[in-house]
């Protein structure tokens, strides 16, 4: 059996289901975003979903504010998971331990730690409790709003305890096969501590932190159910939205929930370039 | 230039119990260049990393032109240290890391070009500023890491194993670049090896580290005539080692009363000379001729290796494989000690 | 070796490193602390610190058949090890294609087991509903089971990319030349090669499946109701202490497979985004 057809036999299971169900997934979201959805009665080609969601200030609203949690949690995770790789590289007692946490938090599911969020921030929750121990405030509602908040601050900090573990792993594997002795040439060449950081250490690390990161704007950009716990109703989250106008009884709003659904994976396919972009340029390097 | 002196240097590891490098002591002539000789694991590259300052002495001082360096950080001693692999920046182009350093002190930029340039011609990189390092072959990564030390002028330029990783014949061809190097920049040197032939070729001066301790700090040719024990002699490839006493210049082993130079040490003792100072085929009449059995003769190319026994020594030979051809195996021969040859350990 | 330098007092350096490793620690495991606390509390009102009455309530209901938790976890766990097993199945011999040979159009099939990492499950869900419908796969375990084939198998690909991609195939020849057959060979030489690698990847693809939520929420239609949709329920209608119980049941797998396969767990590998979405 010739090399080619072997790799065919053994590639062509995977590429029937990931091809099926992901991108035969996508592409049948794609044709019923156009409102063409014979099973539920609409073969008309058009527009419409684009167009309404596109002239709809609620999903604006929620674009806006997807695009604010997306990003600040990245920003926070990638920024935070670079200091924490950096103590984490250290070597000092109990290092295992911390490490063994760090690794923990990587495997409890978002949702848990997301009600985790709730019990801690929200007006009831710990901290408002904490405040009031201390007389910061006098009832639950003068705690400062963290969830169902349009800042969606509890939804930021749920990503930021999940992701910053997820990020450092990568960054100290980045780290580890870098070792010390590059910053050790720099520190020896006359660089100080900060600048062997900045002018050494973050360029080696950068192309995983992007890559990291991209992923996690990726996932954050369209994870339903943290925003679904912790969000408020108006504006939602655009998953959320989406899955309301996928669930609602109107089956007309079905290509609607569909074209927010394109509209997320056009953002994360944005990402995938920049990621294999970046990866083609870190085999390089 | 500056000279260096490093005194009662000792680094213990965190949880460990023996001491890496044990109260080394060195003095390291402006312009000259050491070479710090041991094996693996002996303790050299600590000694290496502390005068850098990248590692801190747990105890013992750093002095460099009298002054200690112990409380500076690495940046400010202008000691630079070139690894065993190039350690280049792998995002930067080779002119920008040979300029690092320069940028760091935060020079401006047509000077650092300037210098760059020049430096590029010295290590012979020229028009190869643009390249990534990974575009460069293993010599030339190592020249432009050379590079990047030596355009800073510092005050001593450490080498850790700067060659190993090089196959031998470009290792010959960057041991000539280096010596040049030094002449042309007078730039002081300290170069760890843990090998004996490269420290012989590039050193002025052979510091032979064991086990964390300075055993012998010698120009090249006393530690095959004079090593100062068993072991430094061994680590040359000493071979002969034979057990006696010394007495008024005379040496009584079991090879027969033997004439020693006068400084040799007097009582109990060991007798040690080079194989290739051993000679066969003469008068036996002579002082420090006697009889050995040939047992075996091995062809080495250059020289032949002859094992020599007598009722209860046994000892090795270099000779001419010329000479070698007319002797048999397991025929008596004549040996010649030279006394100039000879040495004694305690 | 330390990179600092030795002029930095060594106390100072500690002193700042253990306070930030103290603000680490609290911050990982904070959040996880009140639903230990709430599934033994009996009343914990504002504006009490700590549970004015603890009692083992919650946990005697989530344990009960009333609750819908033992049920759920047999499920879930149902779903994710046919999920783990179809993965390993299928995505042992892609991984092996991809791990050992040059091919031309490999990169576009990388680029095809890494795009469901990156782009989120309710896109393609959404769009696959209508037929699963059509198939009668909605609203099933089949189905769900299905669908979580999205995350997993490119996990378990990824995976088995980089074991394959250190694994000598001239062994299986060594083996053929004395005289094994091709099952043989596969049994005795090509398995226990890859067997650890296989392991600690089959244990996070039924992590990925474990935590799925809104795959099984848009095709399981709420008639397939796992862990992770039992616990957003009780979360959303505040039922805090049997919340805080399933959250505990439901993050101990990860505990348990973290201490088995916790060593391998780096971000060496590119299967490694998967776990993103936990």
């Amino acid at each position: 059996m010739s090399d080619r057809w072997k790799i065919f036999l053994l590639l062509s299971p995977a590429l029937l289901v990931i091809g099926g169900l992901f991108l035969g997934g996508l592409i049948l979201g794609l044709v019923g975003s156009f409102g063409y959805m014979p099973q539920i009665g609409l073969d008309d080609v058009n527009f419409d979903a684009y167009r309404t969601i596109l002239t709809s200030k609620s999903f604006y609203l929620s674009f806006l504010l997807t695009f604010h949690i997306a990003f600040t949690s990245t920003v926070l995770a990638s920024v935070l998971a670079v200091g924490t790789a950096l103590i984490l590289r250290q070597s000092f007692a109990g290092r295992a331990v911390i490490n063994f946490l760090f690794q923990i938090n990587l495997t409890v599911p978002h949702l848990v730690g997301a009600v985790g969020i709730l019990y801690l921030f929200s007006q009831s929750g710990f901290f408002a409790r904490l405040a009031y121990e201390f007389e910061l405030i006098a009832k639950p509602s003068e705690f400062p709003a963290m969830i169902y908040d349009p800042l969606a601050i509890g939804i930021i900090l749920q990503y930021v305890w999940k992701e910053v573990p997820f990020i450092g792993i990568i960054l100290l594997a980045n780290m580890q096969t870098m070792g010390l002795n590059y910053e050790a040439v720099a520190r020896s060449l006359g660089a100080n501590q900060w600048q062997s950081f900045r002018h050494v250490l973050l360029p080696m690390i950068t192309p995983g932190l992007l890559a990291a990161a991209m992923i996690v704007f990726a996932f954050t950009f369209g994870a339903y159910e943290i925003p679904a716990l912790l969000g408020q109703n108006y504006p939602a989250a655009l998953p959320v939205l989406a899955y309301h106008a996928f669930t609602n009884v109107d089956l007309n709003t079905r290509p609607e929930a569909l074209a927010m659904a394109m509209i997320i994976s056009l953002l994360s396919v944005i990402m995938i370039f920049g990621y294999v972009r970046l990866a083609r340029r870190h085999l390089r390097a | 230039m500056t000279d260096v002196a490093i005194k009662y240097l000792t680094k213990t590891y965190p949880g460990s119990i023996n001491p890496a490098v044990d109260g080394v002591s060195l003095d390291i002539g402006s312009g000259s260049l050491t070479a710090l000789l041991g094996p693996s694991g002996c303790g050299k590259s600590t000694v290496l990393k502390m005068i850098a300052g990248l590692l801190a002495p747990t105890s013992g001082d750093i002095l460099f032109a009298g002054a200690s360096v112990r409380r500076q950080p690495p940046e400010r001693r202008d000691a630079v240290m070139v690894f065993q692999d190039p350690l280049l920046f792998p995002y930067m182009p080779i002119a920008e890391n040979i300029g690092f350093g320069l940028k760091m002190r935060k020079m401006k930029k047509p000077e650092i070009t300037k210098l760059v340039a020049q430096m590029m011609a010295l290590v012979q990189l020229d028009g190869l500023g643009m390249r990534k390092p990974e575009e460069l072959s293993g010599g030339q990564q190592q020249r432009a890491a050379l590079a990047r030390a030596l355009v800073l002028r510092p005050k001593i330029l450490l080498l850790d194993e700067p060659f190993s990783n090089l196959d031998a014949n470009l290792r010959i061809e960057m041991r000539d670049l280096l010596k040049s190097l030094q002449r042309e920049t007078g730039t002081t040197m300290l170069f760890v090896t843990h090998d004996q032939e490269e420290a012989v070729v590039l050193a002025d001066r052979i510091a032979l580290m064991l086990q964390g301790k300075l055993k012998q700090v010698d120009n090249a040719s006393a530690f095959y005539a004079r090593p100062q024990d068993q072991e430094v002699a061994r680590f040359f490839g000493g071979k002969n080692f034979i057990f006696g006493t010394s007495r008024n210049g005379r040496f009584t082993c079991a090879l027969g009363t033997l004439e020693i130079p006068d400084h040799c040490i007097s009582g109990k003792g060991t007798l040690t000379f080079r194989p290739e100072s051993v000679q066969i085929g003469g008068e036996l009449t002579a002082e420090n001729s006697f009889r050995a059995r040939l047992r075996s003769k091995t062809f080495l190319g250059v020289q032949t290796r002859l094992r020599l026994t007598t009722a209860s020594e046994e000892f090795e030979a270099l000779v001419n494989p010329a000479l070698a051809q007319g002797l048999a195996e397991n025929t008596e021969v004549s040996v010649y000690l030279p006394k100039q040859a000879l040495w004694t350990l305690a | 070796m330390s990179l600092t330098h030795p002029s930095n007092s060594e106390k100072g350096l500690s002193t700042l490193l253990r306070l930030s490793v103290a603000v680490l620690v609290v911050w990982l495991i904070l959040p996880l602390v009140p639903l230990a606390v709430w599934s033994v509390s009996r009343s914990w009102y504002f504006p009490d610190l700590l549970p004015a009455e603890y009692s083992l309530r919650a946990w005697k209901y989530s344990l009960s058949e009333t609750s819908g938790v033992p049920g759920a976890l047999g499920l879930t766990s149902a779903i994710a090890l046919c999920t783990t097993l179809i993965s390993v199945l299928i995505g042992v011999p892609a991984g092996r294609a991809l791990g050992l040979y040059r091919f031309k159009g490999k990169a576009v099939v990388e680029l095809l087991v890494l795009a469901p990492t990156i782009v989120p499950g309710i896109a393609a869900a959404l769009g696959l509903h209508v037929v699963f419908l059509k198939l009668g796969l909605a609203g099933s375990v089949a189905g769900v089971i299905i669908v979580h084939l999205i995350p997993t198998l490119p996990y378990m690909i990824l995976v088995m990319a980089g074991v394959f991609a250190n694994y000598n195939p001239a062994t299986e020849a060594q083996a053929r030349s004395l005289g094994a057959t091709a099952l043989k060979t596969f049994w005795y030489v090509t398995l226990p090669a890859v067997l650890p690698g296989l392991l600690i990847g089959s244990l996070f693809a039924f992590l990925v499946s474990w935590s799925q939520y809104i795959l099984t929420l848009l095709i399981g239609g709420g008639r397939v109701i796992t862990l992770p949709l039992l616990l957003f329920n009780f979360a959303s209608t505040g039922r805090n202490d049997i919340t805080g119980a399933i959250g505990m049941i439901y993050i101990l797998p990860g505990i348990l497979i973290l201490l088995i396969g916790g060593r391998h767990l780096t971000g060496r590998s590119r299967a490694t985004g998967t776990l993103g979405q936990i």
